[in-house]
C-alpha cells in the first residue's frame, strides 16, 4: 500500500467514525414506566430483600435474597436461622450462578439419537404418562429416585407414589452417612443422625468427620464450633489418615494409619470402660463382647506413639462436656461399620450423659438410602423390570461404580427422565430431561432438622421455560388418576401450610424465613443384645496398606455437584491454593521418592480402580497417602461397602507411576511458607518492633467523623472461603478462567493464604486491600486514580485509571488486579451484577474498597435521619458470610466500636508493620 | 558557477505530500465542526412518545413535582409515572384528545410507554434525588423550570464541572467516592 492509499483510507475512517459518534451521548436510554406500581414497593434503584432457604446441599442454611429491579443479585445468611446461624459457604454463594447460569436446561429435551430434540411440557408430560400406564400393564415397576427431599414436596411425593403406583426408591445422596445411621437404629433403633451439641462441649474428638467441608451441615458446625471454643474454651482433637481443612483447623491433629480407626476407637473404649465413672454406663454383657487390645497393638495399628493414645484417653476423661463424632472417611471404608458402631458406643459412654446428642432435632436423612439401594436398582435395570425411571436432583451415574455400567443399563428403562437444572453424567444417559425451577424462582419448603420448617419462596419470575418438581408432580397425578392433590404446587403448599401452621406461625415464617416447632426430648436407651452380637462380630482389623488413597469431599464442589459452578472453579482450593482442574496430593517427601514435581502426572492403580491426575505437594499430608479431591475422581467411586453401602473412599496398596506427562496447574499460592516473613507473626516476630521512620511530602490524613477499619481474628479463621466467594458475586468480580490464571492474573479482591510451618501445620490468612494511611499505591497514580478519602478509604475511582499498573507495583500486599481484558458475562450472568458498583471495562485496576457501596448507603440512610452511622450498621460482604464470625468492620474514631476495642487486644498486629504503611486491617494473631 | 543549487528532484512531491496533510487536518477540523454545528442546530428534537405538557399540568394546575416523581423525596431515582398514576385522572378527563387516546391505547395493549431519556448521567456515578432534596435544592436547579416547557429540554450540561461548582458553593462533600461508584 502506498501512502497516497494509506491516507484515503485514513480519511474515510477517521470520518465514518466522527459521524457515527454524532448524537451517541443523546437519547441512548429510556424511561420505561410501569404499567401499575407493583405493590410490594420494588422502586428502581432501591434493594428488597426476601428470606428463602439455599439448596446447594441437604444442609439447607437460611439465605436473604437481594434483589434489585426484580432480579436476584446477592445471597446472605439469614442471621436468626436456627441451621446456619446468619452465615453461607462459598457453594451458598455460588448459588445464583446456578440461577443465571448460561448452560441452564431450558425447555424440556427429548433424546433423538446422539442429540436432543426441545419438545413443549405437554408432549413430554403426555409421553411420561403413555409410558407409566404402558408399563404398569407390562409388568414394568415404574420407580422415582430422588435426592434429598423434605417438607412439603416429601410429602407430595408420597401421595404421588401411592395414587399413581410409582416406587419411591430411598433419597440417594453420595455422603449418605450409612454406616451411622446403621449404628444408631443398632444401637438406639434409630436410624436418624442427631443433632451435635457442639456448641456446648469443652472437648471435641472428631474420628475423620470433615466438619468443615462436607458432613452433614458444615456452615452451621463452623459456627457452633467458634461459639464453643470462645464461650466453652473448647479443645478440638481431629483424627484422620489424611489432612483435610478440618484437620488443619482442629487444635491437634492425630494422623493414624490409613484402616486403624476401628483399633484406636476399640481401645478407647476398653481404656474408659475401666474408669468406674463409664463402667457403669455400659452393661457387664458389652463388656464382655468388647474383644480386647493391648496399648502395644492400638500403638501398632495406628501408628500413634503410646503418649498421644493415653493423653487423648486422659482428655476424654477429664471433659466435662466431650464430644465424639466419627464419619467423613472413616466410616467409607471397608471396616466402616465398625467405626460407626464403636463410635456410637463411645458416645453412648461420653456425650449421651449430658445430652450432647438430640435425636428430637435429627437431621433430615430419615429417607436417605445407600449404594446398596442403588445397585438394587441396577439389577432391576439390568433385569428389565423398570417401567418408568424419574431421577430427579441427583445424579447416581456420577455417583456408582463404573463396573456397575449404570449409565448403559439406563437405557432398558423402558423411560428414563431426569429432572434437573443443569446437565449431569445422569441427564447425558437419559430419555427426555426435564428442566427444574431454581430455587429463586418458586414456592417450596424444607425440614432440614426435624421440627424446623423453612421457606423457599420466589424472588423473581422463572427465566426459562421451567417447571417446579411439585407442578411436574401433580400435572402427572392429574394425567394418570384424573384428579391430583391441587391445581398447582403454590395450591398445594398453602393448603398444606394451612394445616401446619397456626395464622401467628404462618406469618412469621413468611416474614422470617423459618418456624420452630418444638418436641418434648426423649430419652434415648441402649438396646443391649443387638448391640452385643454386632460387638462380637467385630474383628480389630490390621490397618490398609501403604500407600493408600483417601477420596476427600470438596469444600469447593461437595460431593462434586458444584463444580459446575464457573465461580467454584475460579476460588482456590484452601489447602492447596489451586484453582481450576483436577489434581493428586501427595506430601514432598513421597513426591521426592517418585520424582514428581507439581502439575507432573501420576497413575494411581489397584486390581479394578485407576485414575491419572497431575500431582500437587501438599505440606502437612502424612508419607504414604494420596489425598484425591473427589472432583479429580473421574470414574465413579472404586467400590462400595457391602455391609454398610457406603462408598469406599480409603484404598490401600495403591501403585503409582508417573506417567511423564505434564499439566500447568493454576497453583495461586506463590510459596507454602512464609520464608521468614512474619505474615502470621511467630514469638521470634514479636520481639523487636523496628518501624521506618514515617517521613512524607504529603499533607498528613486527618480524619473528621470516620476511620473505617477492620480486625480478623485468625484464631477464628478457619480458612473456608466464603468471604472469598462472597466478595466475588457482591462486586461482580470478573470470572477469568485457566488461562488467565495461568498467568497470574486472577481477580479475586480478597484472597485465603494458607501457610504451612515446618511440621506441616496450616494456618490461614485472609488478604485484602489493607486501606493503609500512608498507601504505597496513591502517590504513584499519575492520574490521581487511587487516593484516600476522608473517611480513610483507599478509593480506586475507575473511569479515571488508564491502567499504567504502578499502584500494583507498588503495593506491598499484592491486592491489586488489573483488567487485561473486557471481561465477558455470558447472558444471562449479566443479570447478576451488583448495580451499586461501577462497571469496570480493560485497562483499569480494581481492589477491595471495602464494600464502600455499603459504606454509601449506610451514609444514606444515617443521612436522611441527621445521625451518625451507627457500629454495625455496614457490614462488608466478606464479614457477613463469615460462618465463624471472624471479620469485624467498623469505625475506629468511635471508641465504644467492636472493631476499636478489638484492636486494643494485645493479639492484635498489621501485616509487614515495619514499612510503615499503616494499614487500617487489624489482624489478632492465632496464639 | 550559479550561486543558486540545483534544484532537487523530490521537492515538488514533498509539497504535494505537505498539502495533502494539511488538508486532511483541515478537512477533519471543518468535520468536526459541522458536525457539533448539525448536532447543536438541526438535529431534529428528541420525540417523546407522547406529547406530555408540563406547562398544563406542573404549571396551570400547579400539581407537585412528586405527584407524579414519586420517589424524589425518598429515594434515589425520581421514577416516572407508572400508567396507572395518568390513567387516575386521565379515565375520565379530557379522553378525546389525541394523545390521551395514545396513553389509553398504551393501557389496552398492557405496553409501557418508553419516554426518551434527558438527565442520563454515566452508569458508574452515583446520585441520588433523596439527598438533594433534603437539601432544600428546589428541583428548577438541575431541571430549568420544567413547568413552564411545552416539552421538556435539558437545560443544564449534567457535567462533573458543573456538579463540583454547586457542591464547591455550598459546602457538600466532594470526595471522588461520593459520586463515583
Amino acid at each position: 500500500m502506498d501512502r497516497r492509499k494509506f491516507l484515503q483510507l485514513m480519511g474515510l475512517v477517521s470520518g465514518t467514525t466522527l459521524l457515527s459518534s454524532c448524537g451517541s451521548e443523546r437519547n441512548q436510554k429510556e424511561l420505561i414506566s410501569y404499567l401499575v406500581p407493583p405493590e410490594d414497593g420494588v422502586r428502581p434503584g432501591t434493594a428488597a430483600w426476601r428470606v428463602s432457604t439455599c439448596s446447594e446441599c441437604p444442609a439447607h442454611c437460611g439465605i436473604t435474597v437481594r434483589l434489585r429491579e426484580g432480579r436476584a443479585v446477592k445471597l446472605e445468611g439469614n442471621p436468626d436461622h436456627p441451621v446456619s446461624q446468619g452465615a453461607l459457604c462459598m457453594r451458598g454463594q455460588a448459588a445464583l450462578w446456578r440461577l443465571y447460569h448460561p448452560q441452564r436446561l431450558r425447555t424440556p429435551l427429548l433424546r433423538t439419537g446422539n442429540g436432543y430434540r426441545p419438545i413443549g411440557w405437554d408432549e413430554a408430560m403426555k409421553r411420561i404418562a403413555e409410558a407409566m400406564t404402558a408399563s404398569a400393564e407390562k409388568s414394568r415397576t415404574n420407580m422415582l429416585l430422588t435426592g434429598s427431599t423434605s417438607g412439603s414436596l416429601a410429602a407430595l411425593q408420597e401421595r404421588f407414589a401411592d395414587t399413581c403406583r410409582i416406587d419411591r426408591l430411598p433419597e440417594f445422596e453420595f455422603f449418605n452417612h450409612a454406616a451411622l445411621r446403621q449404628a444408631y437404629q443398632l444401637l438406639y433403633g434409630r436410624p436418624r443422625l442427631p443433632r451435635f451439641g457442639i456448641e456446648d462441649a469443652d472437648l471435641l474428638v472428631t474420628v475423620g468427620a470433615d466438619l468443615l467441608e462436607t458432613f452433614i451441615s458444615p456452615v452451621g458446625y463452623a459456627h457452633q464450633l467458634s461459639v464453643a471454643r470462645r464461650e466453652k474454651g473448647l479443645q478440638w482433637s481431629h483424627i484422620e489418615p489424611h489432612l483435610s481443612l478440618t484437620g488443619a483447623n482442629a487444635d491437634r491433629r492425630l494422623t493414624i494409619r490409613p484402616g486403624s480407626e476401628a483399633t484406636l476407637l476399640l481401645w478407647l473404649l476398653q481404656t474408659l470402660a475401666k474408669r468406674r465413672r463409664y463402667a457403669r454406663r455400659l452393661p457387664q454383657q458389652i463388656l464382655d463382647a468388647l474383644p480386647k487390645i493391648s496399648l502395644a497393638r492400638a500403638m501398632d495399628n495406628s501408628g500413634l506413639p503410646g503418649s498421644s493414645l493415653t493423653e487423648l484417653a486422659r482428655s476424654l476423661e477429664k471433659a466435662r462436656h466431650p464430644l465424639l463424632i466419627t464419619g467423613g472417611v472413616a466410616t467409607a471404608q471397608l471396616a466402616g461399620g465398625q467405626v460407626a458402631l464403636l463410635g456410637c458406643l463411645l458416645q453412648w459412654v461420653l456425650t449421651v450423659p449430658w445430652q450432647g446428642l438430640d435425636f428430637d432435632r435429627a437431621e433430615n436423612f430419615g429417607r436417605a438410602g445407600d449404594l446398596r439401594d442403588l445397585q438394587q436398582l441396577n439389577l432391576s435395570l439390568q433385569n428389565d423390570e423398570v417401567g418408568v425411571l424419574i431421577i430427579s436432583r441427583t445424579d447416581p451415574v456420577r455417583h456408582s461404580p463404573q463396573k456397575w455400567r449404570l449409565d448403559e443399563n439406563l437405557r432398558r428403562a423402558r423411560l428414563s427422565i431426569a429432572m434437573t437444572d443443569l446437565h449431569t453424567a445422569t441427564s447425558r444417559t437419559t430419555d427426555l430431561i426435564l428442566p427444574l425451577t431454581q430455587n429463586f424462582e418458586r414456592w417450596d419448603d424444607v425440614e432440614p432438622r426435624i421440627g424446623i420448617h423453612s421457606l423457599i419462596q420466589p424472588a423473581m419470575a422463572p427465566l426459562h421455560n421451567t417447571r417446579s418438581e411439585g407442578d411436574i408432580l401433580l400435572e402427572l397425578q392429574q394425567r394418570l388418576t384424573g384428579r391430583s392433590e391441587a391445581a398447582t404446587y403454590e395450591k398445594y403448599l398453602q393448603q398444606r401450610w394451612k394445616k401446619l401452621f397456626s395464622a401467628s406461625q404462618l406469618r412469621a415464617f413468611i416474614n422470617k424465613g423459618f418456624v420452630t416447632k418444638g418436641s418434648p426430648r426423649t430419652t434415648i436407651s441402649l438396646r443391649t443384645k443387638p448391640t452385643v452380637a454386632a460387638l462380637r462380630r467385630i474383628a480389630p482389623s490390621e490397618p490398609l496398606p501403604a500407600p493408600a488413597t483417601v477420596i476427600t469431599g470438596s469444600i469447593r464442589s461437595f460431593d462434586g455437584r458444584s463444580a459446575v459452578l464457573p465461580l467454584l472453579g475460579e476460588i482456590p482450593d484452601p489447602l492447596t491454593t489451586v484453582t481450576h482442574g483436577n489434581w493428586v496430593t501427595l506430601s514432598p517427601r513421597l513426591a521426592s521418592q517418585y520424582g514428581v514435581k507439581d502439575g507432573e502426572e501420576l497413575r494411581l492403580t489397584k486390581t479394578d480402580f485407576a485414575v491419572a491426575q497431575p500431582a500437587r505437594l501438599q505440606p502437612g499430608l502424612p508419607d504414604g497417602i494420596f489425598g484425591l479431591p473427589i472432583d479429580s475422581l473421574t470414574s465413579g467411586p472404586p467400590g462400595i461397602d457391602p455391609a454398610t453401602g457406603e462408598a469406599l473412599r480409603v484404598i490401600g496398596g495403591i501403585k503409582a507411576h508417573p506417567t511423564g506427562k505434564h499439566f500447568a496447574l493454576p497453583i495461586l499460592s506463590g510459596s507454602p511458607s512464609q520464608k521468614g516473613r512474619g505474615i502470621i507473626p511467630k514469638p521470634i516476630h514479636r520481639k523487636g518492633k523496628h518501624h521506618a521512620e514515617h517521613r512524607s511530602l504529603y499533607p498528613e490524613p486527618a480524619y473528621r467523623q470516620y476511620r473505617w477499619a477492620m480486625a480478623i481474628d485468625l484464631k477464628r479463621c478457619i480458612g473456608c472461603a466464603a468471604c472469598v466467594a462472597s466478595c466475588y458475586v457482591e462486586n461482580s468480580v470478573p470470572v477469568v478462567g485457566r488461562e488467565e490464571h495461568l498467568k497470574g492474573r486472577e481477580m479475586s479482591w480478597l484472597r485465603i493464604e494458607p501457610f504451612y510451618d515446618d511440621q506441616g501445620r496450616a494456618s490461614f490468612i485472609p488478604m485484602l486491600c489493607q486501606h493503609c494511611d500512608y498507601a504505597p499505591c496513591e502517590p504513584v497514580c499519575p492520574v490521581y486514580a487511587a487516593y484516600h478519602n476522608p473517611e480513610g478509604l483507599n478509593v480506586q475511582v475507575y473511569n479515571r485509571c488508564v491502567g499504567t499498573r504502578y499502584c500494583s507495583n507498588n503495593c506491598p500486599y499484592k491486592v491489586r488486579r488489573f483488567n487485561w481484558w473486557q471481561h465477558k458475562w455470558a447472558p444471562p450472568l449479566e443479570k447478576m451484577h451488583n448495580p451499586d458498583l461501577a462497571p469496570r471495562s480493560k485497562g483499569m485496576m480494581e481492589k477491595c474498597t471495602f464494600c464502600i457501596q455499603r459504606i454509601r448507603t449506610a451514609h444514606e440512610t444515617a443521612g436522611k435521619e441527621d445521625r451518625l452511622i451507627r457500629d454495625g450498621e455496614v457490614i462488608p460482604a466478606c464479614a457477613q458470610s463469615c460462618p465463624t464470625d471472624a471479620i469485624t468492620f467498623g469505625n475506629l474514631l468511635d471508641p465504644q466500636s467492636a472493631v476499636a476495642r478489638l484492636i486494643k487486644t494485645p493479639r492484635t498486629y498489621r501485616v509487614f508493620e515495619g514499612l510503615g504503611t499503616e494499614p487500617a486491617v487489624y489482624y489478632l494473631r492465632p496464639d | 558557477m550559479s550561486d543558486k543549487a540545483p534544484k532537487r528532484p523530490g521537492t515538488r512531491l514533498r509539497k504535494l505530500f505537505c498539502l495533502a496533510v494539511f488538508s486532511y487536518f483541515a478537512l477533519l477540523v471543518l468535520a468536526t465542526l459541522s458536525a457539533s454545528l448539525v448536532r447543536g442546530f438541526f438535529a431534529p428534537p428528541t420525540t417523546q412518545p407522547i406529547a406530555f405538557p408540563h406547562t398544563t399540568h406542573a404549571d396551570k394546575l400547579n400539581l407537585a413535582c412528586d405527584f407524579c416523581h414519586s420517589g424524589v423525596k425518598q429515594e434515589a431515582s425520581a421514577g416516572v409515572p407508572a400508567l396507572s398514576v395518568c390513567l387516575s385522572c386521565h379515565r375520565a378527563i379530557a379522553t378525546d384528545r389525541p394523545e390521551i387516546e395514545k396513553l389509553l391505547g398504551y393501557e389496552r395493549r398492557g405496553e409501557p410507554v418508553r419516554w426518551q431519556r434527558l438527565h442520563n448521567l454515566p452508569d458508574f456515578i452515583h446520585f441520588t434525588h433523596q439527598r438533594h432534596i433534603q437539601a432544600e435544592q428546589p428541583c428548577a436547579a438541575c431541571h430549568g423550570a420544567v413547568e413552564r416547557m411545552l416539552e421538556v429540554q435539558r437545560v443544564r450540561s449534567l457535567k462533573m464541572g458543573w456538579c463540583i461548582s454547586c457542591h464547591r458553593s455550598r459546602g457538600a462533600p466532594r470526595d471522588c467516592a461520593t459520586c463515583h461508584k
